[in-house]
């Protein structure tokens, strides 16, 4: 049965918490102001899904904590082909909601299993590599089984026509080829990989109007009045918040609802233009610390399974960060993907407290021999 | 297990390098941020203080349609929208009364439609009238300086010049639908935006639509533009050339309107299409509807009444509908006989009245018998029981065949949405549909097309365009091309044969002299069709509504609306050189001679104008 013992909860890891915490208070914050706009009285109805939502998000996550990550890795695969399930299921039973099927709905609840798919890839990709030591692995043939295991849920996501989600989840089993000892060579046989990847993808997978907003990337004029609106929009929401911002809840652009998802990819630009350079800077800076701290748990993990596992957890919430981050400033095409822990939705928010709380589950059990 | 810290040198030096990665992807972005909030921070500051960047929707207007010499069957006009936005209302009550006068409306259901919106929705203007005339535009504009947040706004308008005269061909437009929008077709639209939803508007919908434009602009305080940012130019849409003859189409709709005294207007459809190419010149469906009332959005009321009119007057009867042929199929079943050999130009067949087939007696519509009769006479009088014999002896499969082979019982291809297939029945279609064999009887009743058959008025049309084209079955072909708005040809539609009937050119020629004799030679029944100065050939029909015995000892005037028989009429002019073919249903017509004989009289003759105005005839080809 889970325990915690008492040795474990010594060592807590505060750091992790108040990074964590910072990180959450100020997404909360800012969905308030996001959110606001439109509500006449009480609380708005967005602000208190989402407070439900991290209450089961809470209790999931002190349960990951309480189960010793050690099990985990027995428990790896079968959680792992779980999730694939689950993510099969979508394609049966989930409605096609704004031209795709990735969310599970049973009465008010809704889930996206892609969310969870990226945890069971983790936990896989850790005990694969468990097995064999990544330092080891000197010949690009030996990377098949991380591929496979990557390809399967990316697959199942590309045929739910999920793209932003399939991309994502292929860059986090990618977070791992640092780790891994291929020559040179074999870097540009990846890279051609990846380019193929890609172009399979715009060729075959992806819509007119996804298109469109890479092209309107590449060139905005082309249609100013589509994502080259939101991008425009985005940029003079950020930009006018200036050295300090404009005050919270005193953003025009946020209060007048010149963006249509500011209260999920555009969740960003409301921190940015309610509380500028500085409010952003504080928010990159624990988002950072987040990040390198959980690679600080990787380093201090007393075994592989542990260290892996903390690399994952890392990559899962880099890439989705760096991605919406640099969508709001402008410096990546408008693809719909939320910023861990600050945007608005519930599946989101428990995929990414699950992972916090495997890097508290490795990081308090690093004493234990 | 193995302690990793310290001890695995090799990880260590790669988590420090992921380390660094995702630190300088974080600098970059603080990079980014310091561009944008501090040194452009200033500029973009005072855009958002201004109320900032406002997008500015350019709209295309929607190609025009026109008829094959050019008439405008529908274009756009600017129509005038007057629109107020709430937060800029200086003095709500005064302006509403003002508003009021202006409008000559009720300033209280002004307010009322405006509404107290909050938020967001404040800024965002309310539309109080689409379509200002002229007098209210003026009235509007002059007093513009003391109607602060009022505005007018000129927005392109689909126009119908014609009104009800074309409305199934052209259809109706529309607000994009939820459901379409997330169609891959409707990638590019957006909520609010106007596509056809029937007719030609949405088969050409891509073609006719165009690209809107839009142009990014700073405005200040008051809505001014005070600087555009970027713009892209809207492109209109194409023109689409139609086949149709509009002088003939209006033709073919006055003789729907034109009826005797205190009897109700015609229900129903015509066709008229050129022989040798397919080309639909008229094709009328009657009730109609003015497309007009869609163009800038049916209102509910407007919207019920055409929906839950009895006479159904939004569907196309030409296309959407289909009936059973009476006897205007017997020119085919007489191609059928001939081209297999069971009768042959000399068959002389008795006809007592009545034929007699196992327990049953089918009578022919002439009580007294048309004496002995061969091809040409049966179908110059009509003669049921001629066809009763040899349809029995042909067999419902082989004319089943025959049939199809003119193109009857599928769709004609014709380039409308919703076309109806119609049905030519067969033993294994029976046998498919019911679970039961054929029965011989129910082929007596085929062979004057009174069984399962069901035509529509435009599959009628092609089978006798193929009667007289010498078996050519065309593809109905309704636009000639496609032009940009300079005139440039983008499309040219050919003329496309999709099928031959399985005929022989002798079976042709005596089909056509029967059908000659019918519509020319005293006797025939057909005479109501002819036109002076041109020989014209055609068949009557008459589809049974209800049993005889619903009707039975009522006098004709007495049976109720709804079970009157209807009236078919289809026909080919001239006879000794066929080039216009018409095919005419009356819904409750009655007789295919009184109540559809005057509408292909009238469709012919305005054709046969025209003809004489153009010169000599030219012979076939085009």
């Amino acid at each position: 049965m889970p325990v915690i013992d008492r040795r474990s909860l010594q060592h807590f890891d505060w750091v992790l918490a108040g990074l964590s915490v910072a990180v959450l208070g100020i997404g909360l914050l800012n969905l308030y102001s996001a959110a606001s706009p439109g509500t006449e009285t009480g609380l708005p109805a967005m602000f208190r899904r989402q407070l439900i939502a991290l209450g089961v998000a809470l209790l999931a996550m002190v349960t990951v904590i309480a189960i010793d990550y050690r099990r985990m890795e027995r428990w790896a695969m079968p959680l792992y082909v779980a999730t694939l399930v689950l993510l099969a299921s979508t394609l049966i039973l989930a409605p096609l909601t704004r031209g795709n099927r990735s969310w599970l709905i049973y009465g008010p609840f809704s889930l996206q299993p892609a969310e969870l798919a990226k945890l069971g890839l983790i936990l896989a990709m850790a005990r694969y590599f468990q097995r064999n030591p990544p330092s080891e692995i000197h010949h690009l043939r030996e990377l098949l089984g991380p591929a496979l295991l990557a390809a399967a849920p990316v697959g199942l996501i590309v045929l739910q026509r999920d793209m932003g989600v399939a991309v994502l989840t292929l860059l986090i089993a990618a977070s791992y080829l640092p780790l891994v000892r291929i020559p040179a060579r074999a870097w540009t046989v990846v890279a051609g990989a990846a380019l193929l990847a890609l172009a399979g993808l715009w060729e075959f997978v992806f819509k007119d109007y996804q298109r469109g907003r890479i092209l309107d990337f590449l060139d905005p004029s082309r249609d100013p009045l589509a994502s080259g609106y939101q991008a425009i929009q985005s940029k003079i929401a950020v930009g006018s918040g200036g050295l300090f911002g404009q005050g919270y809840l005193q953003g025009p652009q946020t209060q007048l609802q010149f963006l249509p998802t500011q209260h999920s990819d555009f969740a960003f630009s409301v921190w940015a233009e309610e509380w500028g350079f500085a409010g952003c800077c504080v928010l990159l800076a624990a988002y950072l610390g987040l990040l390198l701290w959980g690679l600080v748990v990787a380093h201090n993990s007393k075994d592989r399974f542990g260290a892996m596992l903390a690399v994952g957890v890392v990559g899962m919430l880099f890439w989705p960060a760096a991605i919406n981050v640099a969508m709001v400033l402008g410096l990546a095409p408008v693809i719909g993907v939320p910023l861990p822990m600050v945007s608005y939705g519930g599946s989101q928010l428990l995929a990414s407290l699950i992972a916090v709380g495997l890097l508290h589950n490795i990081s308090m059990r690093r004493y234990i021999f | 297990m193995e302690h990793l810290s310290g001890t695995e040198a090799p990880i260590e030096g790669r988590l420090r390098l992921i380390g660094a990665l995702v630190t300088l992807v974080f600098a970059l972005f603080v990079g980014r941020l310091f561009e944008l909030q501090i040194l452009e921070g200033a500029v973009l500051q005072q855009r958002s203080a201004r109320n900032s960047v406002r997008t500015v929707r350019l709209e295309a207007a929607r190609g025009e349609i026109v008829d094959r010499a050019g008439r405008v069957l529908a274009t756009t006009r600017p129509a005038f929208e007057l629109q107020v936005v709430p937060n800029d209302l200086k003095n709500a009550q005064l302006e509403y009364e003002a508003l009021g006068q202006l409008l000559s409306r009720d300033p209280e259901q002004l307010r009322e439609a405006v509404g107290q919106p909050r938020g967001r929705s404040r800024f965002q203007p309310v539309t109080l009238a689409d379509d200002l005339d002229w007098q209210q535009l003026a009235r509007v504009e002059t007093h513009r300086f003391a109607l602060p947040g009022v505005e007018t706004r000129v927005r392109p308008r689909r126009y119908y010049p014609q009104g009800q005269l074309v409305a199934h061909l052209l259809g109706s437009i529309g607000e994009v639908r939820q459901d379409q929008l997330e169609k891959a077709s409707f990638a590019g639209y957006r909520a609010g935006d106007v596509v056809g939803q029937s007719g030609l508007e949405s088969r050409y919908e891509s073609h006719l639509h165009g690209h809107a434009g839009g142009r990014n602009v700073v405005v200040d305080a008051a809505g001014r533009e005070v600087e555009v940012l970027d713009e892209v130019a809207q492109k209109p849409g194409d023109r689409l050339v139609l086949a149709l003859d509009l002088d003939l189409q209006r033709a073919a709709a006055q003789a729907f309107a034109d009826v005797p005294e205190g009897e109700p207007e015609r229900i129903g459809a015509a066709v008229a299409l050129d022989v040798h190419n397919g080309d639909v010149l008229a094709l009328v469906s009657r009730p109609a509807y003015d497309p007009n009332d869609f163009a800038g959005g049916i209102d509910a009321e407007t919207w019920q009444k055409l929906r839950d009119d009895p006479l159904q007057p939004l569907r196309d009867r030409a296309i959407q509908d289909h009936y059973p042929p009476g006897s205007t199929h017997k020119a085919v079943v007489a191609e059928a006989l001939l081209a297999a050999g069971v009768i042959t130009a000399e068959t002389q067949t008795f006809c007592p009245g009545y034929f007699r087939y196992g327990r049953r007696t089918y009578r022919c519509w002439k009580r007294g018998g048309h004496g002995w009769m061969n091809v040409v006479q049966a179908l110059k009088q009509s003669c049921d029981v001629f066809f009763y014999t040899h349809g029995v002896e042909l067999g419902i499969d082989r004319l089943a065949h025959f049939a199809k082979s003119f193109g009857l019982g599928r769709r004609t291809g014709i380039d409308l949405p919703g076309e109806a297939s119609g049905l030519v029945p067969s033993s294994s279609w029976k046998k498919e549909h019911f679970h039961q064999v054929w029965f011989p009887g129910e082929t007596v009743s085929a062979s004057i097309g009174q069984g399962y058959n069901l035509y529509t008025p435009i599959q009628l049309a092609v089978s006798y365009a193929a009667l007289a084209n010498g078996g050519k079955v065309m593809k109905p072909r309704l636009v000639l091309r496609l032009e940009s708005q300079d005139g440039e040809v983008q499309t040219r539609v050919e003329a496309q044969q999709v099928g031959h009937a399985d005929v022989t050119a002798e079976a042709l020629a005596l089909v056509q002299r029967g059908l000659t004799a019918a519509v020319e030679e005293p006797g025939g029944t057909g005479g109501r069709a002819r036109v002076p100065g041109m020989l014209v050939a055609g068949k009557t029909g008459t589809a049974q509504v209800v049993g005889l015995e619903r009707t039975q000892g009522m006098k004709e005037e007495e049976i109720p609306f709804r079970f009157r028989d209807h009236a078919w009429f289809a026909a080919f002019a001239p006879a000794d050189n066929p080039q216009l073919a018409v095919a005419v249903f009356i819904e409750h017509g009655r007789h295919g001679s009184s109540g559809a004989g005057p509408v292909v009289r009238r469709i012919l003759a305005r054709w046969h104008e025209e003809q004489l105005a153009a010169g000599p005839p030219t012979l076939g080809g085009g």
